[in-house]
């Protein structure tokens, strides 16, 4: 296991969210102090850096534009500078980054950045998505602004803030983050505050306790209560029988051709046929798809196959009736290769 | 034949009009083949009855077009039917999953 990898966060949420106040909180914890920090402001005037305080040497603001559309390469650059400083001993130690995106971002493109910019790959590591809600606002923000619609589909945690003006979260905030992602925990930040330990170790591997959590990771048992109306969707494949490597690549493949950016978010746990002895992984985001993380045992009894969908406007029937006509192709195929071989 | 059952193979295609956003109507026509009317363009679409390698016939409003897969099908359909239609080619990720 490489332990040098270090762990990236994403902390999202709209405007005015409380995403820098937890943030502020969070560094004055002494659990949190080897982590380092980057900002993403957007606007002339910078002001979300003035209101953490944080060591100058583990800290970086980028006001230069958004992180999902104009400066993905300044992040990846930020990034890479940040881990040589670190290498050379210039900075505070750090073994953990999160990157407070503005609230208006878009998390997916800087997911996509993190997977796949090579001057940092092979030294970080995806850590979990973190998005922060007001529960004031929330429900009419939900309501008019797709980008937060979209911070919450993608999101591994989500955290109410504001409750001490609003006291408990409205129904209908809960219920409508329930329909745009069932699966993620939703937790509450007091006044900013909140267990640093339950909020960043929201992705697939936990750094702490140094294990794979693909069923918190997957939480598909949650995942029941998508609104099928609605343009965010999800849902998840279960399918028994064991897949082929050559079908689930069709359809990974075929999944991202069509679907191109409304595919948010894909997360899962399958069983290849030939290899049913050690689940594969997978996890997606938009076109972009990590390769399969082979795990050494299945984390339960239940070897079903699982896949959870994220999506904009993406029917589950299509998904569905694509997995079976792919895997009914690629059956024939071998049932036919069999029979001309024998021939 | 094709060795993907074409109720299979049609019901993809009475799913996929609607997840595209495109008009149009699927059916089974007698002959054994998969029929896209009232859309753009018509089309019709066989399974291929002995080629190992092509498995369907594709025609575009006369013009025929051998698909190796349903994927290639798919391919074909989506481009007649959806003018502003960008394919996005899958890319992976450098940076591993997990630590191993």
């Amino acid at each position: 296991m490489r332990t040098d990898l270090i762990p990236i966060s994403i902390l999202t949420g709209f405007l005015g969210s409380g995403k820098t106040t937890i943030l502020a909180h969070l560094l004055r914890r002494r659990g949190f102090s080897r982590t380092a920090v980057i900002i993403n402001e957007f606007g002339e005037v910078g002001l979300d850096h003035e209101l953490v305080e944080a060591s100058e040497d583990s800290f970086i603001e980028l006001k230069t534009g958004c992180l999902c559309c104009k400066i993905r390469t300044d992040l990846a650059q930020t990034v890479q500078d940040m881990l040589q400083r670190r290498d050379e001993g210039n900075c505070s130690p750090f073994d953990r980054i999160v990157i407070e995106t503005s609230g208006l971002a878009d998390p997916a493109p800087i997911l996509q950045t993190l997977m796949t910019d090579t001057s940092i790959a092979g030294r970080v590591m995806l850590g979990g998505v973190v998005t922060t809600v007001d529960t004031v606002t929330g429900a009419t923000t939900l309501e008019q602004e797709d980008i937060s619609q979209k911070q919450v589909a993608v999101a591994d945690r989500i955290v109410l803030t504001k409750l001490d003006l609003n006291g408990p979260a409205q129904p209908v905030l809960l219920r409508r983050l329930a329909e745009l992602n069932a699966g993620a925990p939703v937790l509450s930040a007091d006044r900013g505050k909140i267990d640093s330990q339950c909020l960043f170790s929201a992705g697939l591997y936990d750094p702490h306790v140094r294990s794979l959590n693909v069923n918190s990771w997957l939480a598909e048992d949650r995942r029941s209560h998508a609104r099928h109306d609605a343009d965010i969707q999800t849902y998840t494949i279960v399918r028994k029988e064991p897949i082929r490597a050559i079908t689930l690549t069709l359809f990974l493949e075929t999944l991202a051709e069509h679907c191109g950016a409304d595919l948010l978010r894909l997360k899962g746990i399958v069983n290849i046929a030939e290899r049913p002895d050690r689940p594969a992984v997978i996890h997606g985001v938009q076109h972009v798809f990590h390769a399969p993380a082979w795990l050494k045992d299945w984390p339960s009894d239940n070897r079903s196959s699982r896949i959870v969908f994220i999506t904009r406007r993406v029917p589950q029937r299509w998904v569905e009736a694509l997995f079976e006509a792919i895997g009914a192709e690629v059956a024939g195929v071998s049932v036919e290769s069999k029979r001309r071989a024998a021939v | 034949m094709s060795e993907v059952p074409v109720d299979l193979a049609c019901e993809l295609l009475v799913q996929s009009l609607p997840a595209w956003r495109v008009a149009g109507r699927v059916q089974h026509s007698r002959d054994g083949a998969i029929v896209i009317c009232g859309a753009l363009k018509d089309i019709r679409i066989d399974p291929a009855s002995s080629d190992p390698m092509f498995r369907w016939m594709v025609t575009i409003d006369g013009r025929k077009r051998w698909a190796i897969s349903l994927v290639g099908v798919l391919r074909q359909v989506r481009e007649a039917l959806d003018p502003g239609y960008a394919a996005n080619r899958v890319r992976v990720a450098l940076t591993p999953l997990v630590p191993y």
